[in-house]
């Protein structure tokens, strides 16, 4: 199957950390992926709730261009609205007929769209990603947290089991990581309200963050760069709001992958997290502490 | 009636047709479990609750819900159409009570249509979101000067913000879009 990379807005800017590991995993794991030439946002959230025919419009743009590949998507948000928008194409032929009027040629919804972690478990499949780890994470207790907008809805994504989705879980185990059972795998975490309303974010971000310490994790892995950020970058408002320590890195999953496959942290983004992860990672061995002063 | 599970509610209605979707049977399936409430991540602090959102448009209650604070809390999670017995599709129904709200003026909320309206004009202009401009641009028009004003420093620091938009994509393409878009929200 051949790729083409979308990487979406987020992963050119707060993201850029989650852009950066992508691409040193996928490129010591062999994969093929260049970046779709001209590629424009799927329009996110701010289309969805503005207006209907933007909404399929903006994504199809990109699905169109894609001449036949499959798409690769990393951000959670961008991979809903492309599948989205293929689903009501090909499904509904009044869609599919503005849809062509906007952009002056037809589009059928066919381009097929994966997310990474649906890449990593189908063409490279995680028995042959353990073989490649070099430095399991071994002791490092994770939190696998999926979010919304992988898993719903799902008769569309059709991306794992709704309510407990085990894929990044998998995936962790194979780079050698510990995954705890925690009960807000799927929970919402404000999403993209982290700057109009702020306060939404806290506290459903709180709420997932104090599951993940209930559950005795050391760290929260994500494949959402809207997450990451919320429960990143908000967990010192959390902190100071509720007066409530976390102190829990959160990382991508190609971050803690990449470093299993013995990538040099200065590849993986590590310096961009704000909850600083390399205390953990020292302690577990994870990381050499001169490494870590070096960075 | 299994049609109307299969497609509860196409997202790309136009505009025209909102009012109609809104009192189709694609909502008359809900007996009212509140299976949607229970999941709903921002019911609890809710003035309308999204079992409640179900029945107002049956009733054709439609200007309370307009006017609700909730259909600019929700988050879109999808919790509520994912757990729902019937497969009522809440989160299109309420893109498409939000679309009318704005549609009508009567949006209870300024900071979530104003930061829509803010992404999409970058969108349109640059053919990619550009986070500083959009930060910059929201605060202007919203006048929240001190929000996390203190995360700049250690955003930039970390290069979380990328300086320079980049310009990407066929522009006339994206105006033709943006150009139908509007004309669809404007037909009778």
């Amino acid at each position: 199957m051949s790729y083409v990379f979308y990487p979406g807005c987020s992963l050119e800017s707060t993201a850029k950390d989650y852009a950066l590991s992508t691409k040193a995993v996928v490129a010591a794991l062999g994969i093929d992926m260049p970046e779709l030439a001209g590629w424009t946002c799927c329009g996110s959230t701010a289309a969805h709730q503005t207006d209907a025919l933007l909404a399929l419009a903006l994504p199809a743009v990109n699905l169109a261009a894609a001449s036949g590949n499959t798409v690769a998507v990393a951000c959670a948000a961008c991979y809903s609205r492309l599948k989205l928008a293929n689903h009501e194409i090909a499904g509904d032929a009044e869609s599919r007929r503005l849809v062509a009027d906007a952009l002056g040629a037809d589009y059928d919804g066919s381009t097929p769209v994966k997310h990474l972690l649906e890449i990593l478990r189908d063409d490279v499949g995680f028995a042959g990603l353990s073989e490649k780890v070099t430095k399991p994470l071994a002791g490092l207790r994770v939190a696998a947290y999926y979010g919304c907008l992988l898993v719903r809805p799902p008769a569309i994504m059709r991306f794992d089991d709704a309510e407990n989705p085990t894929v990044l879980d998998k995936l962790m185990a194979a780079a050698g990581a510990e995954t705890v059972d925690w009960p807000a795998k799927t929970d919402c975490c404000g999403a993209s309200f982290s700057i109009t309303k702020t306060e939404i974010v806290l506290r459903l971000s709180r709420g997932i963050l104090a599951a993940a310490r209930e559950a005795g994790a050391d760290c929260i892995v994500t494949a959402c760069p809207l997450c990451q950020l919320n429960l990143d970058m908000r967990q010192s408002d959390i902190e100071k709001k509720h007066g409530e320590t976390f102190r829990l890195p959160v990382f991508y999953f190609t971050q803690l992958l990449g470093l299993a496959l013995g990538l040099p942290a200065s590849q993986l983004g590590l310096r961009g997290l704000l909850v600083d992860p390399l205390p953990l990672l020292t302690r577990k061995g994870i990381l050499q502490p001169e490494k870590a002063v070096a960075r | 009636m299994t049609t109307v599970i299969e497609r509860p509610l196409p997202l790309s209605t136009p505009p025209a047709a909102l009012q109609a979707l809104l009192t189709s049977d694609a909502l008359s399936l809900c007996f009212q479990c509140r299976k949607c409430t229970s999941g709903c991540p921002v019911a609890a602090e809710a003035d309308v609750k999204p079992h409640e959102v179900v029945r107002l448009v049956q009733l054709g209650a439609t200007d309370e819900l307009l006017a609700s604070r909730f259909i600019w809390e929700c988050t879109s999670c999808g919790t509520c159409e994912a757990r729902c017995p019937q497969a009522v599709a809440l989160p299109a129904a309420i893109d498409a009570l939000r679309r009318l709200s704005r549609e009508r003026k009567v949006a209870a909320d300024p900071a979530v249509p104003a930061f829509n309206d803010i992404f999409l004009a970058t969108v349109r202009q640059l053919g990619r979101a550009h986070e500083l401009a959009l930060m910059a641009a929201f605060k202007l028009r919203t006048r929240r000067f001190s929000q996390d004003f203190a995360k700049f420093p250690t955003m930039l620091r970390k290069g979380k913000f990328a300086l320079l938009p980049k310009l990407s994509g066929d522009r006339a393409k994206r105006q033709r879009i943006f150009r139908r878009a509007r004309e669809q929200r404007k037909a009778p």
